[in-house]
């Protein structure tokens, strides 16, 4: 089986190789890499991290809305990679996860994806 | 009845409120959802005013995972054994709602020094009962419920789980679920053969934080269910729409032949009441209505957010928190169709009426409350929900929560912050922690029961 690298953006950089077959929460924990979560089932958001590069399966996952996952968000705890990945990892990562929802509301097609507006078309 | 013969607990009420004070609580602080990879635990603090160590944390116990978003938690047996001479309120079960872990604590043994005592997996939970987020407990007499907030995958409306007092899991409590959309809290009433539930949301939709688009999708609660307790099913259904936006804390009169009740809706920001009428039918009726407050940097006014209420154990208070405003309210509820506001304090909150209290800066707003059985301390700590923390007050990640006692008159009502008091979780020693639910080692106002 061939492996994929995931690259770690804030933290030095560090590079991992992993098993594709894999969640990225269960192979990056395997070798040493301290990582929040909760459910461990996709529901919770407490894994979220943010991709940089690349592309990963995260079908499982029914904790994100749209614009969390248009933000680059993905969540470790059932997210595999599809291929090289570079991501930011940890707390420092959710920077743009968490908005006061009163103030930023979001739009019909930024709603989680089982209410989600289709997407308009382009403007 | 002889005192020396008996269990856990009061006899009633009355007896209750002549305990002797408090001097241990125990208090959940988290580090789920802040960055900091260490356990939840569960901390015991001092709260004897003659102690050198008043008002401080003495010790923690840690979880053995991360994750687990310790949240509510409840004893094994309350006043409802107190005829049982053969139970011991020794254990609390703490509960994390995002691991669905139950943690078994010692608090009897050494009560300064609680220990682990056993844990019971979520995965062994979800596997034998498909149910998961554990939220409230309640003893029964010698065996323990649980009310789940959603299945296995965290889908609603999850169900209850029964524990015998081994803290061996029976299965499912309940026999049917009904019609019913989403579980969250719960109370019961024996001599009406009644428990009433109340409705949050599913796991899978609160846990990652608060989009109020899902309020209109129907995403959260707006009932209020009245069960057939002996039959475990669940018998009427109350919609109370707008008024009653996500109904949360389920509180009963602790009278045991009382009928009323109350839940506060934490978006409505509302006081929804109900009784039984003379002719034996369940009523309701909203009976406090706190306004949406006007905010400078807000398109909209903000609502209270009413995120916990509680009743004195002589019923005569109902005290409440609107957590986005910052105020604690206390009502005389005597008749409780037409509540007195009699007092009424500011601990944060985003109105900005209360940046400093005893010297800390109040990261969050007033949340869960515990009362000192004689109705004179109440005791508040400030975190929610780690991921709603980070959407309303994301400055309790670096400052952390705070827990203050408020001095409540019981004759002639009224409240004030005790000047003496502060435990400032932002000063743990593996950095800013977040307090949440407050229980004392002989019972308190949210977890006995009068069969
Ligand atoms: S751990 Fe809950 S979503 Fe990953």
């Amino acid at each position: 089986m061939t492996k994929v690298t995931v690259t770690l953006a804030n933290r030095q950089g560090q590079t991992f190789e992993v098993d594709p077959r894999k969640t990225l929460l269960a192979s990056l924990s395997e070798q040493g890499v301290d990582l929040p979560y909760g459910c461990k089932y996709g529901g919770c958001i407490t894994c979220a991290a943010r991709l940089m590069s690349g592309s990963v399966n995260q079908s499982a996952q029914v904790a994100l809305n749209n614009r969390q996952i248009n933000d680059g968000y993905i969540i470790l705890c059932v997210a595999r990679p599809l291929s090289d990945c570079c991501l930011e990892i940890g707390v420092d990562s959710h920077g743009k996860l968490y908005r006061n929802p009163f103030l930023d509301p979001l739009a019909d097609h930024e709603l989680k994806a089982d209410i989600a507006a289709p997407m308009k078309e382009n403007t | 009845m002889a005192k020396a013969c008996c269990g856990p607990g009061y006899a009633s009420p009355a007896e209750a409120m002549q305990a002797p004070r408090e001097k241990l609580l125990y208090t959940i602080a988290i580090y789920t959802g802040t960055g900091i990879q260490k356990p939840d635990y569960l901390c015991t603090i001092d709260a004897d005013p003659e102690s050198p160590t008043y008002s401080q944390v003495i010790s923690r116990l840690e979880m053995p995972g991360i994750g687990d978003e310790l949240h509510h938690m409840g004893w094994n047996a309350c006043s409802s054994c107190h005829d049982d001479e053969n139970m011991e309120r020794k254990y609390l079960i703490v509960p994390g709602v995002r691991s669905t872990n139950l943690h078994i604590v010692d608090c009897g043994t050494d009560p300064r020094n609680p220990t682990l005592f056993k844990v019971i997996e979520g995965s062994e939970i979800k596997a034998t009962t498909n149910l998961s987020a554990p939220h409230t407990v309640h003893c029964l007499g010698s065996e323990i419920i649980i009310s789940m907030l959603g299945d296995a995958q965290g889908n609603a409306p999850g169900g209850y789980l029964h524990l015998d007092k081994e803290f061996n899991i029976i299965g499912r409590w309940e026999n049917s679920m009904g019609e019913i959309k989403f579980g969250y809290d719960f109370w019961y009433q024996p001599r009406h053969n009644v428990m009433v539930s109340s409705e949050w949301a599913a796991p899978n939709t609160f846990m990652p934080g608060f989009d109020l688009e899902e309020v209109g999708h129907l995403k959260y609660g707006r009932e209020l269910h009245f069960w057939d307790f002996e039959k475990k099913e669940p018998r009427q259904t109350m919609y109370l729409g707008e008024d009653g936006l996500i109904p949360l804390e389920v509180r009963f009169h602790h009278n045991p032949d009382s009928s009323h009740g109350f839940v506060g809706a934490a978006l409505s920001a509302n006081i929804i009441h109900w009784w039984k009428d003379t002719a034996g039918e369940w009523q309701w009726e909203k009976i406090v209505d706190v306004d949406n407050e006007p905010h400078p940097d807000w398109p909209i006014p903000i609502p209270g957010v009413i995120s916990v209420i509680l009743l004195s154990m002589d019923d005569r208070f109902l005290y409440l928190c609107n957590w986005l405003h910052g105020d604690i309210r206390q009502y005389d509820i005597s008749d409780p169709h037409k509540p007195v506001l009699t007092g009424q304090v500011w601990m944060g909150g985003l109105l900005g009426k209360a940046p400093e209290v005893n010297g800390v800066k109040v990261t969050g707003g007033p949340q869960m409350i515990q009362l000192s059985l004689d109705g004179k301390r109440l005791f508040v700590t400030t975190s929610l929900f780690s991921t709603w923390d980070n959407q309303f007050y994301p400055e309790i990640r670096t400052n952390g929560g705070c827990m203050l006692m408020v001095n409540c008159d019981t004759e002639n009502g009224g409240m004030e912050i005790d000047p003496d008091f502060v435990v400032d979780f932002g000063k743990e020693p593996n950095g800013p922690s977040r307090c949440h639910e407050t229980r004392y080692p002989g019972g308190d106002c949210t977890s006995d029961i009068w069969i």
